[in-house]
């Protein structure tokens, strides 16, 4: 990476009031489903005038804190498989680097333009297809009416757990499988490949969790965020090393974050499990369609079609306020389960005995 | 005021957080100079710092939700 000359913002308070909301939001979503949330805050910074590689470092040096957190009070939960996380998390380091050579070789050949089509098609790709599959299998479980049952294993998954090579082999306690580590390498490195393009490598870590490997749903989101803090804390060691981290930024939208990552993590004990998927499924579809409209204009900015400078601005501007709405409709859905898990479980007042005389 | 919910453990965690995010806007030009030195141990100061944050802010966080009443449910949760 190259030093670049370096340009703070000053803080205005309805900018820090910003983050901090920003910042809530993110980490309820987080404490949630185990990721999401940096897809956000990295061009929500931009928009009050952080400048991009600011903006990843700040915000990637807030994520390792928000996921230690949220790993911790899951954790006490019982949801966290430790080795099934460290074990992706070796993988998708690599992956994080093989991903961030791939983008450092489009951004050479091809330029900004071209770097910033391959991030929305990537978006674009791999969320529609996954959150499809992940809608596809909440709606199979809502309309089983069997919600509070133990989630099926994928016939993938069954495959999975039934190959036996030996050397290969590992126990993961929590998640309760018992699986080849040669499953698990090319599923970290998607992951982290994933994350260095797009930001979320646990859109693919956490599906891949649950259909290839057979984890539950809410084993799979939270042990996404023992892989979340690995690839946080690298990933600041490795901006921090170039002095690109505006540790005021990162404080706090860790700030607003902690509050949304505790409530999330609480939020996970309310709900019906097939809630965690509906949740992905539907931040995953809005953000496939959010980055989907951007790619008139790179194309456009490559010379492949003609824009006008208007429509290329309102593209852009329609696209961020997509990317808000997913995460807002993420943070609702939570909300609204939590509060329905919430009366669900309080139970009944017992009728009055009349007052014997 | 509930006897069983941690106001103190809220009260302590609350004020050395404040504390900590009174120190960073009050010294904020000294540590954005020092934070974006790459020379010696220097950047290891934006993650023992985001360390600590998440130690103090964490912890109040945490007796927050305990104090609002929003607890987990005992068990594995999944409703």
């Amino acid at each position: 990476m190259e030093q670049v000359a370096i340009q703070f913002v000053d803080l205005t308070l309805p900018n820090v009031v910003f983050l901090l909301l920003v910042g809530f939001i993110g980490g309820l979503v987080s404490g949630f489903i185990g990721s999401g949330g940096a897809f956000v805050l990295t061009p929500a910074m931009m928009s009050i005038g952080v400048s991009g590689v600011i903006a990843v470092a700040s915000n990637i040096c807030h994520k390792f804190p928000k996921a230690l957190v949220g790993a911790y009070k899951r954790y006490k939960f019982g949801h966290v498989d430790i080795k099934l996380g460290l074990v992706m998390a070796v993988s998708a380091a690599v992956g994080v680097w093989i991903g961030a050579d791939i983008q450092q070789h489009i951004k050479l050949s091809y330029g900004e333009a071209g770097s910033g089509l391959y991030v929305s098609s990537a978006f674009v790709i791999v969320l529609s297809i996954v959150g499809g599959f992940v809608l596809r299998d909440a709606l199979i479980i809502y309309r089983s009416g069997n919600m509070h049952a133990e989630e099926q294993t994928s016939r993938l998954a069954r495959w999975v757990q039934s190959i036996e090579i030996p050397g290969t082999m590992i126990h993961f306690k929590t998640a309760n499988v018992r699986i080849s580590v040669l499953f698990t390498v090319p599923l970290g490195l998607a992951t982290g490949i994933l994350a260095a393009t797009i930001a979320v490598g646990g859109f693919i870590g956490v599906p891949g969790m649950m259909y290839v490997l057979g984890v539950s749903g809410l084993v799979a989101s939270a042990t996404e965020l023992v892989i979340a803090f690995v690839m946080g804390l690298g990933g600041t060691i490795k901006y921090a090393l170039h002095g690109l981290v505006d540790i005021r930024l990162a404080l706090i939208l860790l700030a607003g974050s902690l509050f949304g990552v505790q409530l999330g993590a609480i939020g996970t004990t309310f709900v019906k499990p097939y809630v965690i998927k509906v949740v992905m499924a539907a931040i995953m579809l809005i953000v496939a369609v959010s980055r989907a409209l951007v790619i008139p204009v790179y194309l456009a900015q490559l010379g492949k079609m003609s824009l006008s400078v208007k429509t290329m601005a309102l593209l852009k501007d329609v696209s961020f306020l997509f990317m808000i709405a997913a995460l807002l409709t993420g943070a609702l859905i939570i909300v609204g389960a939590m509060i329905r898990g919430h009366r669900e479980s309080v139970p009944e007042p017992e009728p009055q005995q009349p007052a014997l005389k | 005021m509930e006897k069983n919910k941690p106001y103190l453990k809220l009260f302590v965690s609350g004020f050395v957080s404040a504390f900590l995010y009174c120190l960073l806007f009050v010294y904020e030009k000294e540590v954005m100079e020092a934070f974006t030195r790459i020379d010696g141990l220097y950047p290891a100061l934006p993650v023992l710092t985001a360390l600590v944050f998440s130690f103090a802010h964490g912890a109040f966080t945490g007796y927050f939700w305990d104090v609002m009443g929003i607890r987990a449910r005992r068990g594995k949760g999944g409703g």
